[in-house]
């Protein structure tokens, strides 16, 4: 321990000079670097950059491929989280040209800072709970709900998670509060939640219809229409989009009928 | 005139600098007292504060009950088994804690190795403030016990024996030479051993979820409020570098002006 607090005390002076002398080369160096990795990444094809919901998983996979086979000089990336993650991350300036959510909120919020040109509906889902296969707490309908030992919903600001809490205020204070004192742990993006039941680790779990679809692992009990609601899927054109032709070519697409064919049968509606 | 191998290296040398200080001074310009009050005062920050402090606190009492022993036998044996067990010991500090909240629910969750055998006696362990202490135990003991060993090494190994003749038996030896002797070592062990289990986030998130009040603990929290007040986020980044500042503060400068006032007394 000596030693080393001798030797960061030995470097001290002459430390300015040494690093005015020295700043410029090492900056051309990275700089000379950092070029070298962008440029050999760069490629023909125009990379197009989706920002989607996580519940959009496997439908925009689909998307992806049927528009890249369609538009062979574009290469579509998207990125799956939760929606308010994904909205974070635009307001920080993150270079995404389309954004997906999975509710109006924020959609709209973008819009009011700007960020977003405009937007519209292009899918509905639906909240339903999900067990695991083994459906190890015997839940039957909806209203057994509280009898699961350990429940897994959305935080507060995860498009799921907001329906979560407008579903159980629907159904009464009581239902609301005795599922309350089950909830284990709060997901930020539906996948999660998923993923916590298809472990078995939670006994149920509210997700969206299309995440249901696509497990085999969990098993879906329908919220009745009562209480349920319709999730709006927004979508839009991010404002200086970095490749906004493309961008604005997208969002065209996903609107037409062989685009929304692909979302139903991932279980999506078409608006 | 330095040689242009002189110059790259000291432009590389103090970008690094740069890259690493840069963040935190950006942290402690954005302290504007209003907002941190603001931030103080959200909902979420209590609650995981309290929660960061009690499992902490339980974490570090465990890892120093558990690892001063497992230290001490680390630095008094030198064969093939002994350094097998140091490799295991330090598997964690190059895990990725993602990859470590993975194996704790492979190994205590309901269908992990142990779920079967936990279940018997009605215990559930993933989501529990329990698998929050877990968590900073296995990533926070290597820490100590690697610094503790370390510090046990140096202590004389005649002074113990001295020890013995004079009639003490081994486990007095123990607790009164070989542990005050090496005290300064281990409290700086127990130190980086808090400050990692305060800042775990990794596997506690994917062990032991996210629940306020139960599992959120501060960086659990910074993570929540950056999806809905960044404000908050901030403030409750800026507690926690607070700690960390005033921590290697203790570490590195509070032992040199020991250290200097003692000599004084003495001159």
């Amino acid at each position: 321990m000596n030693n080393t607090q001798a030797k960061v005390g030995g470097v001290g002076i002459g430390i300015r000079r040494w690093w005015r002398s020295g700043l410029r080369t090492g900056l051309a160096l990275i700089f000379l670097l950092l070029g070298a990795c962008t440029e050999s990444a760069e490629q023909a094809r125009t990379p197009l950059l989706v920002f989607a919901a996580s519940s959009l998983t496997d439908g925009f996979g689909q998307l992806e491929k049927a528009y890249e086979q369609a538009h062979p000089d574009v290469d579509v990336k998207v990125t799956y989280a939760g929606s308010q993650v994904l909205r974070l991350q635009i307001e920080q300036g993150a270079a995404a040209d389309v954004y997906a959510s999975a509710n109006a909120r924020h959609m709209q919020a973008l819009q009011r800072a700007k960020l977003v040109d405009d937007s519209h509906i292009f899918a509905h889902n639906q909240p339903v709970v999900i067990v695991p296969t083994s459906n190890p707490a015997g839940l039957v309908s909806f209203r057994d709900l509280p009898k699961a030992q350990r429940v897994v919903i959305g935080t507060e600001n995860v498009p799921i998670g907001t329906y979560t809490r407008r579903i159980l205020a629907q159904v009464g204070s009581e239902f609301d509060a005795a599922v309350r004192t089950k909830v284990v742990s709060q997901e930020n993006n539906v996948r999660l939640l998923r993923a916590k039941v298809e472990l078995e680790e939670a006994d149920a779990a509210i997700v969206f219809r299309t995440d249901a679809q696509s497990s085999k692992r969990v098993t879906a009990i329908e919220i009745p229409t009562e209480w349920n609601v319709r999730a709006d899927y927004m979508l839009g054109k991010v404002r200086g989009a970095p490749h906004g032709q493309a961008a604005a070519a997208f969002v065209a697409f996903v609107a037409t009928e062989p685009a929304q064919a692909i979302l139903r049968q991932h279980g999506f509606l078409s608006p | 005139m330095r040689s242009l191998g002189g110059q790259v290296g000291a432009g590389l040398g103090g970008l690094l600098l740069v890259v690493l200080g840069l963040p935190i001074l950006a942290l402690a310009i954005s302290a504007v007292p209003g907002d941190l009050w603001h931030g103080v005062q959200d909902p979420l920050f209590a609650p995981a504060l309290g929660l960061s402090l009690r499992t902490t606190a339980l974490s570090l009492v465990l890892i120093v009950l558990m690892g001063t022993p497992l230290a001490y036998w680390l630095a008094s044996r030198r064969h093939l088994g002994v350094q097998l067990v140091e490799v295991l010991i330090d598997l964690p500090i190059v895990m990725p804690p993602a990859v470590l909240g993975v194996s704790l629910l492979q190994a205590y969750g309901r269908r992990g190795l142990l779920g079967d055998a936990l279940a018997l006696f009605d215990i559930a362990l993933p989501f529990s403030t329990a698998a929050v202490v877990m968590a900073q135990v296995v990533v926070a003991a290597p820490f100590y016990v690697q610094a503790a060993a370390n510090a046990f090494r140096k202590v004389d190994g005649d002074l113990l024996l001295v020890a013995q003749t004079l009639g003490a038996s081994s486990t007095e030896a123990f607790l009164r030479v070989a542990v005050p002797v090496a005290l300064p070592g281990l409290a700086g062990g127990a130190a980086l051993a808090w400050a990692r289990s305060l800042g775990e986030f990794g596997a506690t998130l994917l062990f032991a979820g996210n629940l306020p009040g139960r599992t959120q603990t501060l960086p659990v929290a910074i993570y929540a409020a950056l999806e809905s007040d960044v404000q908050v986020a901030l403030a409750i980044s800026l507690v926690l570098g607070g700690i960390a500042i005033g921590l290697l503060f203790a570490l590195r400068v509070a032992p040199r002006l020991w250290r200097l006032r003692a000599v004084e007394v003495r001159g």
